[in-house]
């Protein structure tokens, strides 16, 4: 590349040149910070670098992932290094699906106001507010689905106004519809029986006493399961 | 009767009464929301050219008419909250707020009696109001003073109006989760013994609070009047009902003070 | 720079002809190769197979083996702490367990050793980054068990050797396909939730290698899904963790059994001395050392603490030779170069294409093996070139919309839809560009089947130890690991710890005479191990960087 165009952020106030193109992240490496908090998975999945920033001439304060945004001309950054959030202790075993659990551990969803300003906080762009109406309704299977793609970066507590844990609460909410609403499917158990008869063991014994030549005959000559189209036949 | 029920999709809780006792701008923001959402069921196509949002719960009702009505009053007020939710379309106030019970006034209580398969003859029904659904005044669906709907209600079942003095005294309201439930078990004491000295089999309210204070309160009342007797309190819809046939869906399953014996003596449930 | 669509006006060009041979493409197919036939080009392209990116420890147990130089520079290096600075006596931390690394491998450790008798206040967690900050919290694809009728795990054990060219240890595959679908019940009894058929059957699909359909997957989030619940319910046990203090070096006890470690706090940057009756090494891989040079799918931590530190202490390592470059790593836009690119995206249905919309491989080829035809394709010349000067593949993602109709990328794809949406790019109507990726250390401290190391007092599970994979990893592999091998560590420690008295001796002899060999093999000073995380900082900053304070 010629030459670098270059841009000007603002970490914590203090202003650095930084070129365009880079995530917000590596801008403040750039720039000379090393992080030990505020960089975990660096691909929008484990919620450590979640980050709270103000274009300037704007009023909005605005959330994001700093490694999965692009850094902008005029971008004030903070990171949020720890949420101190409510979470409950409970035992999985012990719950009552037909209560609403939800509820009884985390009362303060009954606080919410629908401001929604959760929702706009969510740098996955999920439905939060909604899936708080619907943990208020005990609706597990809804709360799951709207909420598992939740990275947990607590962005959304950090700004509710009624000082609810959202990611608590659904994380809560997904083990009890996993556990007691969705059914262990037959062909596992059917699997764990065989398997604890050892039915496969005299096969994989054979193959454990297999010379390498004999494994390589024995794997080229496995049948390989068709995917049912057409792009990878053996034509 | 011809009336199809759209749900809202992605409604959520209107607030409940007690967030308007504050006069905050945020309590106004739940259920402006609902409202917004019947509008986008318009643009959707989800209705169409239908801007009248039934509420059945006479508390979501007062408090969704309440908030509708301070921002058709008050432009600026409408401007604070469109603002504060820049993320939704613009509300113009154009919904309209409708209890249930004004719906089938509109379409005419004859209309209900037309649907009615099982008569409730000589069944003596009271009506109680309670708060939410008569006042404040401009709020209120009927005359709070003299309030007649629900009375035209229980005719057009076929079941006889009872009165009560007391039909739009407050039930205690949320002194019930509070530290003051003797307040409302005293209430129901008062209410209930008004329908019964006045020949009353069972009484009907639509609210769900006011349901709970009459219904589960009674138990509390028990103790500390043993000489209370019980009596069946039904949300409005189980009555209805059981007067269009429709059984299974009564829910009756839910009361506290099971309706069903009376019901089976008089021959208006079968078993 | 104009861009439509997120894509340069060149790379448009490229999109057309991938377009124009789509309808075709999907009616054919390429097919797979014969064992001669990956060999080939195994050897002549694959970046494990050029013999000046590898050296021969000089040092230690695997003296004379070959590792990728950026591994040996590591393990031939002097320590980050002097021994005589620390102070043995007194004792920080005194516990039953010691668990080193927050990641899936060290959280299943932990539960199952609570499990079997360990109470959550006599086990310690120390971690470098939070609790889940790990490879076990980004993997997308899903996790294999062999438990549809059509399958076993005699085609599983066969599927991994062949992947592994044969090199897997025996016993370590026996246990990863028998203990599969026991892992896939303790999730389910935990809450876990996996994709299901409307019949309430599991979606089950093909991975790179595997003759069987058998990925379990949550949507696209499957590593977050089951890090997300089993952290949960590590919280819910109360299980001490101690984040930002990663382990730097081991400790022995007088009979020189493994009996704890020096963790160091990175935030106050103090050390503690951790006494333990049994120790877990759940430290990962070495996926943030971008080996000969390539980009990364791995998080921040993943330096190969771990590996250093059991090899000081005289643990015993193998394969270390192969390293996983997963096929499709993004290579367009800058921003997320590298960055995982799910096999699931292959496994519905996108084909690889080269710039002229062409299918030049089979799709679902073990990854060594996809990854090394991909660079072949671009050594002809048959690459799309990014204005960053990355060379790239297509992934013709919009034919998985075709397959399995409109909104199957969004409901089965959801991580990789939201990435590319955040650039720019919509990978549900536009191809993608990918090129192999650092992903997997195949490799790592040797183990038994117990999940036990060579040293007495040390157990390892995860991305850290080796042996499971031999020299090439299949899909959906590696969260089975962690979870067989890590709940087989926590076991195994746990009681070993039962039939343990409180070591006694702490010392760090080890240390001491590792640092003698590497001063006889005249190891340059300056070279220091843990790498604990790497440095990114710009250049002109590092350049006047001062150390004063």
């Amino acid at each position: 590349m010629s030459e670098e165009k270059m841009i000007t952020v603002y970490i914590m106030g203090k202003a650095y040149q930084v070129p365009f193109g880079l995530t917000i992240m590596k801008a403040m490496e750039y720039a000379g910070y090393r992080f030990i908090r505020g960089s975990g998975c660096r691909a929008g999945f484990c919620g450590a670098c979640a980050t709270v920033y103000r274009k300037k001439g704007e009023y909005k304060f605005r959330t994001a992932l700093a490694c999965q945004t692009t850094a902008e001309d005029g971008m004030y950054l903070a990171q949020l290094p720890f949420v101190p959030a409510n979470r409950k202790e409970y035992n999985i075993n012990e719950l009552d699906p037909e209560k609403n659990v939800l509820s009884e551990y985390y009362p303060e969803i009954n606080r919410c106001v629908s401001c929604n300003t959760c929702t706009k906080a969510c740098p996955q762009e999920l439905d939060v507010m909604y899936y708080i109406q619907a943990a208020i309704r005990g609706d597990y299977r809804q709360v799951s689905e709207l909420s598992f793609d939740c990275i947990q970066c607590g962005l959304c507590t950090a700004r509710c106004p009624a000082e609810i844990t959202h990611y608590h609460v659904a994380q809560l909410a997904r083990r009890i519809y996993g556990k007691y609403q969705l059914k262990v499917p037959e062909h596992l158990e059917k699997r764990l029986k065989e398997i604890e008869e050892g039915k496969f063991d005299e096969e994989i014994e054979r193959l454990k006493n297999m010379s390498i030549d004999e494994l390589k005959s024995a794997y080229v000559q496995r049948d390989i399961e068709k995917i049912p189209r057409g792009e990878v036949s053996d034509e | 009767m011809d009336i199809e029920l759209v749900e809202i999709p992605k409604w959520n809780c209107c607030g409940a009464v007690s967030s308007l006792t504050a006069d905050d701008v945020m309590h106004h923001v739940a259920p402006i929301r609902n409202l917004i959402r019947v509008i986008e069921m318009n643009e959707e196509g989800l209705v169409n050219d239908e801007k009248r949002l039934i509420v059945f719960c006479s508390m979501c009702f007062n408090v969704l008419r309440r908030s509708n009505k301070r921002v058709k009053e008050d432009p600026k007020f409408l401007e604070t909250i469109n603002s504060f939710m820049d993320e939704e379309r613009d509300y113009d106030g154009s919904v309209k707020v409708m209890h249930f019970l004004e719906i089938l006034r509109d379409i005419g209580f004859y209309k209900v009696k037309e649907r009615v398969k099982k008569p409730l003859k000589g069944l003596k029904v009271s009506a109680y109001y309670g708060c939410t659904l008569l006042r404040p005044r401009g709020v209120g669906i009927d005359d709070p003073e003299a309030p007649s709907i629900m009375e035209k209600f229980i005719e057009s079942l076929g079941a006889e109006v009872v009165d009560n003095p007391y039909k739009s005294l407050c039930c205690g309201s949320y002194h019930t989760v509070g530290g003051n439930k003797e307040l409302v078990a005293e209430r129901a004491y008062k209410i209930i013994n008004a329908a019964r000295e006045r020949g009353a089999d069972l009484i009907i309210t639509s609210c769900p609070l006011c349901a709970f204070n009459l219904d589960n309160r009674q138990e509390l009342t028990k103790k500390i009047h043993p000489d209370f007797e019980h009596m069946p309190v039904l949300y409005f819809t189980q009555l209805m009902a059981l007067a269009m046939g429709m059984e299974s869906e009564t829910g009756f399953d839910g009361n506290y003070i099971d309706p069903r014996p009376l019901l089976r003596e008089r021959g208006f449930l079968e078993g | 720079m104009k861009l439509i669509g997120g894509y340069t006006e060149e790379m448009r060009e490229s999109i057309e002809m991938v377009e124009k041979t789509r309808d075709e493409r999907m009616k054919k197919s390429f097919p797979p190769m014969s064992l001669e036939e990956r060999e080939e080009v195994l050897n002549k392209y694959h970046p494990d197979y050029k013999p000046d990116k590898k050296r021969a420890v000089k040092v230690g147990p695997n003296k004379g083996d070959l590792a990728p130089h950026e591994v040996v520079d590591l393990l031939e290096a002097y320590p980050l702490i002097d021994p005589k600075e620390i102070d043995l006596k007194t004792i920080d931390y005194d516990v039953d367990l010691l668990i080193i690394g927050g990641g899936g491998a060290g959280t299943v450790a932990a539960l199952w050793a609570n499990e079997n008798g360990v109470p959550a206040e006599n086990i310690l967690m120390a971690t470098k980054l939070r609790h889940g900050d790990a490879n076990s919290m980004m993997a997308q694809g899903g996790i294999q068990a062999a438990d549809r009728p059509e399958d076993s795990p005699a085609i599983h054990y066969l599927d991994v050797m062949g992947g592994g060219h044969f090199a897997n240890k025996p016993e370590l595959v026996e246990a990863l396909v028998k203990d599969a679908p026991f892992i896939l019940k303790w999730h389910e009894e935990l809450g876990v939730q996996y994709d299901r058929n409307p019949d309430g059957s599991y979606v089950e699909r093909p991975g790179g290698g595997t003759s069987r359909f058998r990925l379990h997957s949550a949507k696209d989030y499957t590593g977050m899904e089951i890090m997300r619940v089993i952290r949960d319910e590590f919280r819910n046990r109360e299980i001490p963790v101690l984040e930002f203090t990663p382990a730097v070096e081991l400790l022995k006890d007088s009979e020189g059994n493994v009996a704890g470690a020096v963790l160091f706090n990175m935030e106050t940057e103090q050390y503690y001395v951790v006494r333990a009756k049994a120790t877990v090494l759940a430290t990962g891989g070495f996926g943030r050392l971008h080996i000969q040079g390539f980009p990364t799918t791995n998080h921040y931590g993943a330096t190969a603490d771990g590996l250093v530190m059991a090899y000081r202490a005289g643990a015993k390592l193998r394969d270390l030779d192969t390293v996983q470059y997963h096929p499709t790593g993004a290579a367009y836009p800058e921003q997320i170069v590298g960055l995982l690119i799910t096999e699931k995206v292959r496994g519905m249905g996108a084909q690889p294409v080269n710039k002229n919309g062409e299918l030049f491989v089979f799709p679902m080829e073990p990854r060594d093996v996809e990854a090394a035809s991909f660079i072949r394709e671009c050594a002809r010349g048959n690459c799309v070139e990014t204005p960053t000067g990355m060379k790239g593949i297509w992934l013709d993602s919009p034919m998985i919309e075709e397959i399995e109709g409109e909104g199957a990328i969004k409901r089965n794809l959801d991580a990789m839809y939201r990435m590319y949406k955040r650039f720019g790019i919509d990978m549900t109507k536009d191809p993608i560009l990918v090129f192999p990726t650092l992903h997997y250390q195949n490799g790592g401290v040797e183990i038994d089947a117990e999940s036990r190391t060579s040293v007495n007092g040390l157990f390892a599970g995860g991305e850290v130890e080796g042996g499971v994979h031999g020299k090439n990893r299949l899909m959906g592999n590696s969260l089975l690991d962690y979870n067989v091998f890590g709940r087989r560590a926590g076991i195994s420690a746990a009681k070993f710890a039962s039939k343990r008295s409180k070591p006694t001796g702490l010392n760090l002899k080890h240390v001491d005479s590792y640092i003698k060999e590497l001063e006889k093999a005249k190891v340059p000073k300056e070279r220091r191990s843990p790498m604990l995380l790497p440095d990114y900082r710009g250049e002109k900053v590092l350049a006047r960087m001062l150390d004063i304070f």
